[in-house]
C-alpha cells in the first residue's frame, strides 16, 4: 500500500527524467510512450494504494511515511514523507488517471510537433509535481509540490515559446501563482513560528491553543495560495491566458492538476479553517463570486477554449463552496467528476481545432456535427454533464454541493445556494451556446478551407482517451446518489468530516430547481443561436463582459503602471545622475591623478637615489624619534 | 679580546658608505657609479664581520659570504650593460640614460 504510493509519487519522475537525460537517442514516439507508460504505473501504484487502504481497518487509514529527515533546523523537522489517507489516495487516483488519459492523448495531438521531447518530459513533471502536492505528509513538502506545479504550468503554457503570447500569458501566470505562493509561505513560517512543525497531524493538533488572530492569519494565508493556484478571484486573470498553451496542456492544467490544488489544500487543511470560521467563509463567497463573474464573462467569448476555461473558473467556484461550508466530500466529488468532464470537454475541443488545423474561434465554425460525429457525442456528453443532467456526472456532484449550502442555512448558506442556482442557469446558457455555435447549424467557409479532409476524427492515440472519458462523464457520477448510497463522501468524510449534510428532501428539491434552470439555459441558448442573436444583447453589458469586468485593466493601472512609471523615475533620478555619474568621475579622477604623480618619474637615476637615501635618512629618524 | 674596539670598525664602515652613497649619488660615469655600490657593500659586509667577532657569532659571517656572491653577480650584470652601451656607441652618462621617464 505505501509502496503503491512511492511509486506512484516517483514513477512520472523518473519518465521525466528519464526523457530529459535520453535526449535525442529516443524517438520522439518513444518520448511519448515513456511519458504515457509512466503516468499509468503510477495510476496502477494509485490503485494499489488505494484498494490497500480500503482494507486497512478504519481506525487506521491514516499512514505516515518517511524516507528520510529532509530539513532539520534546531527544533524544526520536515520529512521527505507521504500521507495515504483516504483524501490522497482519491486524489492520487484522479491525478494519475485523468493525467495518465490526457498524457496519452497528447501523442496523436501533438504528433509532429518540433519539441515533442520536451513537451512530454514537462508533461511527466507536471504529473510528479501535482502527485507531490497531494501526497504530501507536511506543509512544507506540499508547499515544495505547489511550487514545482507553478513551475511546470510556466514551462507548458509557455510551451510554444516562439509565440510572444505564449510566453506572456506564462509569465503572467507564473506572477498570479507567486503572490499565492508567498502567501502560502508565510502562512507556513507562521505555523513554525507558533507551533514548531509544518507535519499534518501536528499542525492541526495544536491549532485549538493557537490565537485566533494566529489562526485566521494562517487560514488567510493558505487560502490566497489556494485562490492564486484554483484561479479564483481575485487572482484569476491567470487561467484564460494559459490557453496559449497546446490544447492538452489546458485539459491537464484544468482537469487533472494545478486549478483543482487550491480545493485539495482547501479540504487537506480543514482543520484549520474551521478554526477560522470567518476565513472559511470568505473561501465559500470568494467562490460564488467568481463561478457567477467566469459565467457571465463566459457567455460572450468566442474562443472555444476561453468558454471552458471561464467554465473551469466557474465549477472551481463551485468546489470552493463546498469546501467554505464544510462540505469536503461534495467538493472533492465535484473535483473529480469535473476532472472528467472537463478533461473530455477540453479533449474533444482538441479534436476539433487539430480538424481545423489550429482554429479556435467560434465564430467560423458551425455543423461539425456531421463531420466529426463521434466527437460530437463526446463533446455532448461533456456539456450534459458539465450543466448537470441526469445522470451524468456533473448532474450528481453539483447538486450536492448546492443542497448543502441549502442545508447550512442562514443568510450566508442562502446567499450560496441563490448564487450557485443562477450559476446553473449561467452554466446552462454558455455551454449549450458553444454546443449548438459548433456543432449545429451550417458548415462555415473557412472549416472547408482549414480543415484536412483526410484526417478524419483524429488517430486512435486521441479517440480512446476521449471515449474512456466519455464514458466516465456519463457514469462516473453514480458513486454518489443521495438517499441510496454515498461511499465516496463517506469515505473523504474519514479525512475531513463534514460540516453539513443534506437531506434527501432538500437533495431532490435542489436537483429539480437546478435540472430546471439548466434546461431553461439550454432553451436560450439554442434560441439565440439559431436566431443569431447573442445570449446577452445589451451593447454595454457585452462590452464589460467581454473586458472580462475590467480585472486584467484595472491591475493595469493599479499595480503594473505605478512600477513602471517608478522604474522610470529612478532611474532618471537616482541612476544616471548618482550612480551612473559617480562611477565615470572615479573612473576620470584617477586617470588625472595618475598623470600627475607620472611626472615624479623622472628616470634620472642620481634623483632617484637621492629620494631613496633622503627617505632612508627619514626612516631612521623617525624610527630612533619613536623609541 | 685585542686590538682596537668595535666603534672604530662602526666608524670606518660609516665612512665608507658615506662615501660610496656619495658616489652613487654625485658621479655620472655608470663604471664610477658601480664601484662606488662595491664600496656600499663592503661597508655592510665589515659591519656584519665586527659585529660577529664582537658578538663570538658565526652569522654575521656567513652573511657577508653571501653579500659577496650577490655582489659579485651584480657587477657582472652591471659591467655586462656597460659593455653593451660601449658597443652600440652609447655616451657613458646615467644622466642620458633616461628614456623609462614618465
Amino acid at each position: 500500500m505505501i509502496a503503491g504510493a512511492w511509486i506512484c509519487l516517483l514513477a512520472p519522475l523518473a519518465g521525466s527524467l528519464a526523457i530529459t537525460f535520453a535526449g535525442q537517442r529516443i524517438s520522439r514516439r518513444m518520448a511519448g510512450w515513456i511519458s504515457t507508460l509512466t503516468t499509468f504505473i503510477a495510476f496502477g501504484g494509485a490503485l494499489v494504494a488505494f484498494f490497500g487502504l480500503w482494507a486497512t481497518d478504519p481506525s487506521d487509514r491514516e499512514q505516515l511515511s518517511t524516507a528520510y529527515t529532509w530539513l532539520a533546523a534546531g527544533d524544526f523537522e520536515a520529512g521527505f514523507q507521504i500521507l495515504v489517507d483516504p483524501l490522497s489516495t482519491v486524489m492520487m487516483l484522479i491525478v494519475s488517471g485523468v493525467g495518465g488519459l490526457i498524457v496519452w492523448y497528447s501523442m496523436g495531438y501533438m504528433a509532429g510537433d518540433d519539441e515533442e521531447r520536451r513537451y512530454f518530459a514537462y508533461m511527466s513533471l507536471f504529473v510528479f509535481a501535482m502527485l507531490l502536492l497531494v501526497e504530501a505528509g507536511n506543509f512544507l513538502l506540499l508547499l515544495v509540490g505547489w511550487g514545482l506545479v507553478g513551475l511546470a504550468s510556466y514551462l507548458l503554457i509557455g510551451f510554444w515559446h516562439k509565440r510572444p503570447e505564449a510566453v506572456a500569458a506564462a509569465k503572467k501566470a507564473f506572477v498570479m501563482n507567486a503572490i499565492g505562493d508567498a502567501t502560502f509561505a508565510l502562512a507556513a513560517v507562521l505555523l513554525i513560528w507558533e507551533t514548531g512543525t509544518l507535519e499534518f497531524f501536528g499542525v492541526f493538533e495544536d491549532v485549538g491553543s493557537l490565537s485566533q488572530t494566529t489562526v485566521n492569519l494562517v487560514a488567510l494565508g493558505l487560502l490566497g495560495g489556494a485562490v492564486a493556484k484554483s484561479a479564483q478571484i481575485p487572482l484569476h486573470t491567470w487561467l484564460p491566458d494559459a490557453m496559449e498553451g497546446p490544447t492538452p496542456v489546458s485539459a491537464l492544467i484544468h482537469a487533472a492538476t494545478m486549478v483543482t490544488a487550491g480545493v485539495y489544500l482547501l479540504v487537506r487543511a480543514s482543520p484549520i479553517f474551521e478554526a477560522a470560521p470567518d476565513i472559511q467563509h470568505l473561501a465559500a463567497i470568494l467562490g460564488a463570486v467568481t463561478l457567477l463573474v467566469a459565467g457571465l464573462i463566459a457567455l460572450v467569448q468566442w474562443d472555444i477554449k476561453r468558454v471552458i476555461a471561464y467554465s473551469t473558473m466557474s465549477q472551481i467556484g463551485y468546489m470552493f463552496m463546498a469546501a467554505g461550508i464544510g462540505a469536503y466530500g461534495y467538493a472533492i466529488f465535484h473535483l473529480m467528476t469535473h476532472a472528467f468532464f472537463k478533461a473530455l470537454l477540453f479533449m474533444s475541443a482538441g479534436v476539433v481545432i487539430h480538424h481545423l488545423n489550429g482554429e479556435q474561434d467560434m465564430r467560423r465554425m458551425g455543423g461539425l456535427k456531421g463531420v466529426l460525429p463521434r466527437t460530437h457525442v463526446a463533446f455532448l456528453v461533456g456539456t450534459l454533464a458539465l450543466v448537470g443532467i441526469p445522470p451524468f456526472a456533473g448532474f450528481w456532484s453539483k447538486d450536492g454541493i448546492l443542497a448543502s449550502a441549502l442545508a447550512t442555512g442562514g443568510s450566508l448558506g442562502w446567499t450560496l445556494y441563490v448564487a450557485g442556482l443562477v450559476g446553473a442557469l449561467l452554466t446552462g446558457a454558455y455551454a449549450f451556446r458553444l454546443y449548438y455555435t459548433v456543432f449545429r447549424g451550417q458548415a462555415t467557409e473557412v472549416e472547408a478551407s482549414r480543415a484536412h479532409a483526410s484526417h478524419g476524427e483524429g488517430p486512435l492515440s486521441m479517440l480512446v482517451p476521449v471515449g474512456i472519458l466519455t464514458v466516465l462523464s456519463t457514469i462516473g457520477g453514480l458513486v454518489v446518489i443521495p438517499g441510496v448510497w454515498h461511499p465516496l463522501t463517506e469515505w473523504i468524510g474519514e479525512t475531513a468530516e463534514a460540516l453539513v449534510e443534506p437531506t434527501a428532501g432538500q437533495d431532490y428539491l435542489t436537483s429539480a430547481i437546478a435540472v430546471a434552470l439548466g434546461l431553461i439555459g439550454l432553451y436560450l441558448a439554442r434560441r439565440a443561436v439559431f436566431a443569431g442573436r447573442q445570449l446577452v444583447t445589451n451593447p454595454g453589458a457585452w462590452r464589460v463582459f467581454e473586458h472580462k469586468l475590467y480585472f486584467d485593466e484595472l491591475y493595469d493601472a493599479l499595480f503594473y503602471r505605478p512600477a513602471a512609471a517608478l522604474s522610470v523615475a529612478l532611474r532618471r533620478e537616482i541612476e544616471e545622475p548618482v550612480i551612473e555619474r559617480s562611477m565615470n568621475e572615479i573612473g576620470s579622477g584617477t586617470i588625472q591623478v595618475g598623470g600627475e604623480v607620472a611626472r615624479v618619474q623622472s628616470g634620472l637615476l642620481r634623483t632617484y637615489t637621492v629620494a631613496i637615501a633622503f627617505a632612508v635618512c627619514v626612516l631612521v629618524v623617525v624610527f630612533v624619534a619613536v623609541r | 679580546m685585542s686590538g682596537p674596539g668595535i666603534g672604530w670598525y662602526l666608524i670606518v664602515a660609516a665612512i665608507l658608505f658615506g662615501v660610496g652613497a656619495l658616489g652613487v649619488m654625485m658621479r655620472r660615469s655608470p663604471l664610477i657609479v658601480l664601484l662606488s655600490l662595491e664600496i656600499m657593500l663592503n661597508a655592510g659586509n665589515l659591519t656584519l664581520i665586527a659585529f660577529a667577532r664582537q658578538l663570538g657569532d658565526l652569522d654575521g659571517q656567513i652573511f657577508a659570504l653571501a653579500v659577496m656572491a650577490v655582489a659579485a653577480a651584480e657587477v657582472a650584470i652591471g659591467l655586462g650593460l656597460i659593455v653593451a652601451m660601449a658597443r652600440r656607441r652609447l655616451v657613458l652618462d646615467v644622466d642620458q640614460a633616461s628614456a623609462l621617464r614618465g
